[in-house]
């Protein structure tokens, strides 16, 4: 695929709300970890928790102000808050003034990742989030 | 370039493009300068059926979106678990085409 300016941001748009009616439909829930069909493939395959399972506890908790338990949950859960709460605001001003800031930084983000001395330890970060999560059994 | 050495060259890597590309890639080929051939002939190009299979294994974390080049999206995959679930899936039928494109755009920077 290659991504242009509205392809990026329907998509980022889309799945900010998507993500919103998730959080909306946890929240009521109060069962967090729910047997909804959707989920993790991963951990409904294998058992076996991927890297940003917890991720919707741990925002849940965000949003109940508890910052620390939310860290021991998933630390993924402070960029998913930050992304749902920064790029509908960012795509609105990008929408409003016809520029192309988000993209711009998107790419840069892309360049950046791409290279090892970047990249390799962000993979680090990951896996160990991964060792974690299994160690603690989310 | 030699319409032999083309014919070949589309022969043997046309399942890495879609179909109507192939026209193009040909048609650009035989317009192409004989001394390009060594370049275009060792292209490394993406295997659709492998990433089929990497997006089936390990789609949920977004490798499939990785390895053909979309950085971005494959940190949206790994980070949402693949899209909750949904768009792991939703790729499953979307990644030979996407590789398929993206070894037609490394193919123009070649010779387009």
């Amino acid at each position: 695929m290659i991504i242009n300016r509205n392809k990026l941001y329907a998509l980022l748009f889309t799945a900010c709300i998507a993500g919103y009616i998730w959080l909306f439909f946890n929240m009521n829930d109060n069962t967090t970890d729910s047997n909804l069909v959707v989920g993790c493939l991963i951990k409904k395959t294998t058992n076996m928790p991927c890297p940003s399972c917890g991720t919707t506890r741990s925002v849940i908790h965000l949003i109940n102000g508890n910052l620390n338990s939310a860290f021991m949950i998933n630390p993924f859960g402070f960029l998913i808050a930050a992304i749902l709460l920064i790029s509908p605001v960012w795509i609105a001003y990008d929408v409003a003034t016809k520029k192309e800031t988000l993209l711009s930084c998107y790419k840069k983000t892309e360049y950046y990742i791409r290279q090892p001395k970047y990249g390799i330890p962000l993979l680090l970060i990951v896996i160990f989030n991964w060792i974690w999560n299994i160690a603690k059994g989310l | 370039m030699d319409l032999q050495k083309v014919d070949m060259f589309i022969m043997s890597n046309s399942k890495f493009f879609e179909s109507h590309h192939l026209n193009v890639i040909r048609e650009q080929l035989i317009a192409l300068d004989d001394s390009k051939w060594v370049m275009v002939s060792t292209v490394q190009l993406k295997d659709p059926t492998t990433m089929l299979i990497i997006s089936i294994l390990a789609g949920s974390f977004g490798i499939d979106r990785f390895m053909v080049g979309d950085t971005g999206l494959g940190v949206g995959k790994l980070l949402t678990c693949g899209g909750f679930g949904i768009w792991a899936i939703i790729d499953w039928f979307l990644i030979q085409g996407v590789t398929r494109e993206k070894n037609m755009q490394k193919m123009q920077l070649l010779i387009g």
